[in-house]
């Protein structure tokens, strides 16, 4: 069992043909993930980095069966290319583009509504199972595979995290990187919810952020569970001044609530072993489980 | 981005929304110009800032003057206005700095019984905007909120570019509004809805609206915040922000497109990523240190970026040691960070501790290249120690550096060059 990734997945680029694009794929083929079309309207019967281009992801998931796509389209065009690959029904959708308008986003949201496309992100690194598969832009090589779900909002915290639990050994079951954007698709509640879930999973690392409520969120999740996996929480921020922001859209704090205090109260309520600082991550899940 | 209270309420000016007549100073001569255009007192006088909590603020070397003052006359209001100008602000939203008063807003007073609280901003969880209101709207809101939750009203907006007329009339009954304003207050809600949306913003706040005896409806103060992802589709909204008071330094970043905060200590930082940069404070905080600034350049391939990054935090007096905290990874890589140092190291020579984390792509290249490069740096194999050797770093005496490669023997001759006395 693994999570969102697994040895059936088939993934398309959206963007495939950009800068950025180009990089990302070119590193994710070389490693192994099964990359197999792109898409870039306009350059349909293309072929780029060995794998063809279509015009459209309906397209595209005809002639390739992809079940996955990896959005690396810029801000502008980005929520156009996620309500795409929801409107073709694809599986899985990994929006890494960072800086999309909020009430673009809106309507992105509107658009998920009743549908079975699961989004990560936007403004994320991506999503990986070692030794399975990468979407996304999360440095290779640092992974383990092993025992602990990542669930993070920020990205370099996230290698920050796997950085820790494959030095100590444990390694990772799946790491998630679901954006700190205020408007975003999969939440932290459900992502601990697939590690729950899971059996590779033994302790869960969540990696949270000032601002938005995720976090209280995941709480209130963890409070319905009667014997919960160990969880790990590291709120990024605490020592940010409120009111100011910190280069995520997602850290502007209102109104008193989403400060790094009421997170951590809530975690720390059930249950979870919040640190108070990000070099402790590795060794309070190597705690928990007894290591 | 933030806009001014003036800049606000042109906006809603525009939107046909009910807003005071009110006029921007920014000399004492002004200033009592617009007091007498505006016609008979009394006046209120109002720092522009980006931050709220103006009435309960202090203007620094001034024991008495608030960031909002009320007066009877033309002369006070001018001399109310020279005492503002120029001077630092500090409120309960602000740093302990405060933000310098470059311009002050004078509007009559207006009186009213009832003072309502009115927000639209994104409900994150909901992935829509939600109305905020309050009947006890004014300084004390939040702590009003706070002691009595039930008093807030909150009414999902939906996602859709408009808005009925029955929401507002939803949050008007919901308020306990005399009948005889709802109507109005409606309309009001759904012009500053589409003003939301057609202006992306990411929070418009009215904080008091005065609702008067007679039934008519006025904006007191203005929070609009424009969501800065969508500058590039507002050319006007973008227009407003050079006009802004941002620092000398935070303005420099911006234009490289660094997220750049000076905060109150001594402890410099450099992150690549929003959440390692907070992650950085955090661990620098928790061992007794005080971080000097928030810094996050975000993933870039030009060197010339790097450097300028490095000069930001170089160039600042008020940093005693500094730590990199980077993690290469996507198209960020560790030797762009090296490169860039010394490269900034020519212009502006290291003459502070300096503790370097490099950890993901190309990592190994960049810590040989710095090596080689004489540089005195002590390198962190983890966050931990590298914040361990920052705090303890601000109290050691500055590093010499070897001068074994061509760039360590530049740097040493510049810095030579600089403190030789002039004759």
């Amino acid at each position: 069992m693994s999570i969102l990734v697994d040895c059936t997945t088939r993934v398309i680029c959206q963007g495939i043909t950009g800068r950025q694009g180009t990089f990302h794929c070119e590193r994710a083929l070389a490693s192994g993930t099964r990359i197999v079309g792109g898409v870039r309207q306009g350059k349909g019967g293309a072929t780029h980095l060995g794998v063809p281009v279509f015009d459209t992801v309906s397209e595209a998931m005809q002639e390739t069966q992809a079940n996955a796509s990896v959005i690396f389209v810029p801000p502008a065009n980005a929520a156009e290319a996620i309500i795409e690959a929801v409107d073709a029904e694809i599986g899985l959708v990994v929006c890494v583009t960072e800086r999309i308008p909020v009430l673009d986003m809106v309507r992105v949201r509107a658009h998920l509504t009743g549908s079975n496309t699961v989004l990560v992100g936007p403004n994320s690194p991506g999503l990986a199972v070692p030794g399975i598969g990468a979407l996304g832009i999360m440095p290779q090589g640092i992974f383990l595979p092993g025992a602990i779900g990542i669930v993070s909002r920020s990205s370099t915290l996230t290698y920050e995290a796997v950085d820790q639990t494959t030095r100590n050994g444990l390694g990772q079951s799946a790491c998630i990187g679901i954006g700190a954007d205020p408007v975003g698709g999969i939440s932290a509640s459900r992502c601990l919810e697939l590690f729950m879930n899971d059996d590779q999973t033994q302790g869960v690392v969540l990696i949270g952020e000032v601002g938005g409520t995720a976090e209280e969120n995941a709480a209130t999740f963890l409070s319905t569970l009667s014997n919960p996996k160990p969880v790990v929480a590291y709120i990024a921020g605490q020592t940010v001044p409120e009111g100011r922001r910190m280069g995520h859209a997602g850290t502007i704090i209102h109104y008193g609530m989403g400060t790094a205090r009421t997170k951590i109260e809530a975690l720390r309520e059930t249950g979870v072993r919040v640190v108070s600082s990000p070099v402790e991550i590795g060794t309070a899940i190597a705690g928990c489980l007894g290591q | 981005m933030y806009l001014f209270e003036y800049q606000a309420k042109a906006l809603m000016r525009e939107q046909g929304i009910p807003v005071l007549e009110g006029i921007v100073a920014t000399s004492e001569q002004r200033a009592l110009d617009a007091a007498r255009e505006l016609g008979e007192g009394p006046w209120v006088i109002k720092a522009q800032i980006h931050a709220g909590g103006r009435a309960e603020g202090r203007i620094c070397d001034s024991d008495e003057l608030r960031g909002i003052e009320f007066t009877d006359t033309v002369l006070e209001v001018g001399r109310t206005a020279a005492r503002m100008l120029g001077g630092n602000l500090i409120t309960p939203q602000t740093t302990r700095q405060g933000e310098t008063i470059n311009a002050v807003y004078i509007e009559p007073e207006i009186r009213s019984e009832l003072q309502v609280f009115l927000a639209i901003l994104i409900d994150g969880d909901r992935g829509e905007p939600i109305c905020l209101a309050s009947v006890q709207g004014g300084s004390q809101v939040e702590r009003d909120i706070v002691d009595d939750p039930n008093s807030l009203v909150r009414v999902s907006l939906g996602a859709a570019d408009q808005i009925a007329l029955d929401v507002g009339q939803d949050v008007a009954a919901q308020l306990g509004l005399r009948s005889s304003v709802r109507t109005a207050f409606a309309q009001l809600v759904q012009q500053l809805h589409a003003l939301f949306i057609a202006r992306d913003l990411s929070l418009i706040e009215i904080n008091p609206l005065a609702i008067r005896a007679n039934d008519s409806l006025v904006v007191l103060d203005a929070r609009v915040t424009v969501d800065d992802n969508a500058l590039y589709r507002q050319p006007a909204m973008a227009a407003l922000a050079s006009r802004t008071d941002r620092s000398e330094a935070e303005e420099r970043a911006a234009k490289n497109g660094f997220n750049f905060i000076r905060l109150d200590g001594d402890v410099g930082t450099f992150s690549s990523g929003a959440g390692l940069a907070m992650a950085t404070l955090d661990a620098v905080s928790h061992l007794g240190g005080r971080p000097a600034n928030f810094l996050d350049v975000p993933p870039v391939l030009e060197v010339s970026r790097v450097k300028e990054a490095f000069l930001l935090v170089l160039s600042d007096p008020g940093i005693k040691s500094l730590i990199v905290n980077v993690f290469g990874a996507g198209i960020m890589r560790c030797d762009t960070i090296a490169d860039g140092l010394l490269l900034a190291h020519l212009e502006q020579p290291v003459t502070i501790p300096l503790v370097m984390r490099l950890a993901g792509t190309n990592a190994p290249l960049a810590i040989s290249r710095l090596e080689r490069s004489g540089l005195s740096i002590q390198f962190a194999p983890d966050l931990a120690s590298g914040a361990q050797m920052v705090v303890d770093g601000t109290d050691r005496p500055p590093p010499s550096h070897k001068t074994d490669s061509i760039v360590g023997r530049l740097a040493q001759w510049l810095s030579g060059r600089k403190s030789e006395p002039k004759s």
